[in-house]
């Protein structure tokens, strides 16, 4: 997916239109990724909702050409979400939340009203080892740091960046068939 | 390092994660400027994040969009709180100008007020000026056909001065027409008579002395010009005041004569 960056500066110049289109781009996947972290959809809405409002007041602040704007936004969303889940309201009403990743997520989920194809996806899970699971939870969805992720799965700091490219290659040929 | 090499590398998984260090995220960038054909596949390494974000998510609401774009919305006034005040302002002029407005409408009709009890009483002033101005109007024709008249031929013009024993600077003047037996006594010079009498006008014939009663000068502090009109007077020689009581006397009281003058042919 190419990134917009036409739009993406129009939307810095205060085009609300581009905005939109930016939002309705990425808001699915932006929402995938904070509900991995608060892991209650209603919770998930409200940080969206506070997530590109931030993504509007901090427009700014992105470079194109520096890094992604995905990533960029990634950031926002995680740090978000992970203040929500410190708060004192989301720790009384989420007490009995067990620990879960995406794929806990995905599984757990049986509406096929989702536009991916759930079942695929399933079946992909299933195939993919478990340190790719747990690896590309803690990378991506809860942006932990490669120090923190092999400190976390107990694997050397060196192996991080490979072990990353053997599972992305797995999650390739699932998702995008590539 | 070479494209091939920063593939195989997973450097690209971890730059799109942004699990880099700034140190190797430069390394990425210099990479791609080097070879921008290797944005490709960091774009399809995103693309599988994002596909697989997609699938964790349930399709999100067009709801929160809206709450968003009415968010954005609200930030905007926030930020130009300047044109808040810049309303405060206004409704504060409205409001200074509504009381200004208020205060001069009150003031008006205060003024109003005050202009027509002025009016009123510059009416009542008027129309006492006007009577005083007609009243002065008649007593100047008064005076003036008076003066006329005794300035005319007809009238002579009699001295009366004072009798020495009794009021020696009193004094009275009698114009006397004969043709018409009138008689105007000019009683100027005569001091105010006591409470309950009254100055009695004779016409004297002198041999032998028989006086007669012509008038009497009544109300005589009242009248102001002292003027006093006598008619039907018989032949005189002379003419004398007596200081009478009230209502006068059948005969003079010649203790009491003021003032005397006679005829002169």
């Amino acid at each position: 997916m190419k990134q917009p960056d036409d739009l993406i500066k129009q939307m810095q110049d205060g085009d609300e239109k581009a905005f939109s289109s930016l939002y309705h781009m990425y808001c699915n996947a932006i929402q995938g990724v904070i509900l991995s972290i608060v892991r209650e959809q209603e919770t998930a809405e409200e940080v969206l909702q506070d997530v590109f409002v931030k993504v509007w007041t901090r427009r700014q602040s992105y470079q194109v050409g520096k890094g992604r704007f995905y990533t960029w936004l990634l950031n926002i969303a995680r740090n978000t979400a992970i203040d929500k889940t410190r708060s004192k309201a989301y720790k009384n009403a989420n007490k009995n939340l067990s620990p879960e990743n995406f794929v806990n997520i995905i599984v757990a989920r049986d509406d096929v009203s989702s536009k991916m194809d759930t079942i695929g996806i399933k079946k992909f899970i299933a195939s993919l080892q478990p340190i790719c699971i747990e690896l590309i939870d803690l990378l991506y969805f809860k942006g932990f740091t490669q120090a923190e992720t092999a400190k976390n799965l107990d694997t050397p700091l060196g192996t991080i960046k490979t072990r990353a490219r053997n599972c992305m290659k797995q999650l390739r040929k699932i998702v995008l068939d590539k | 390092m070479t494209k091939e090499e920063i593939i195989a590398s997973g450097l690209l998984e971890l730059y799109v994660t942004g699990s880099l260090t700034a140190q190797e995220i430069e390394t990425v960038e210099d990479a791609i400027k080097r070879d921008p054909s290797l944005v490709d596949e960091i774009e399809t390494i995103e693309a599988s994040f994002i596909h697989l974000s997609e699938t964790v998510g349930t399709p999100v609401s067009e709801t929160n969009w809206h709450r968003i774009k009415a968010e954005i919305k609200r930030i905007r006034p926030l930020h130009s709180s300047q044109s808040d005040i810049g309303r405060n302002w206004g409704a504060m002029t409205g409001w200074a100008a509504a009381i200004l407005c208020f205060a001069g409408v009150f003031w008006m009709i205060k003024q109003n007020n005050d202009l027509r009890q002025d009016l009123r009483h510059s009416n009542t002033q008027n129309s006492i000026l006007k009577e005083t101005v007609e009243s002065n109007g008649v007593e100047f024709a008064e005076v003036t056909s008076l003066l006329n008249m005794i300035r005319s031929k007809d009238f002579k013009a009699i001295n009366l001065p004072g009798n020495v024993s009794v009021s020696p600077t009193a004094y009275a003047t009698v114009y006397f027409n004969e043709k018409t037996m009138e008689a105007y006594i000019d009683a100027k010079g005569l001091p105010v008579p006591p409470e309950g009498k009254v100055y009695q006008v004779w016409s004297l014939k002198m041999d032998p002395l028989t006086p007669r009663s012509i008038g009497l000068l009544e109300s005589f502090a009242a009248t102001e010009s002292k003027f006093f009109k006598i008619e039907n007077i018989p032949t005189p020689e002379a003419f004398g005041i007596t200081l009478e009581p009230e209502g006068g006397s059948e005969s003079p009281s010649l203790d009491q004569l003021y003032t005397l003058g006679t005829v002169t042919p």
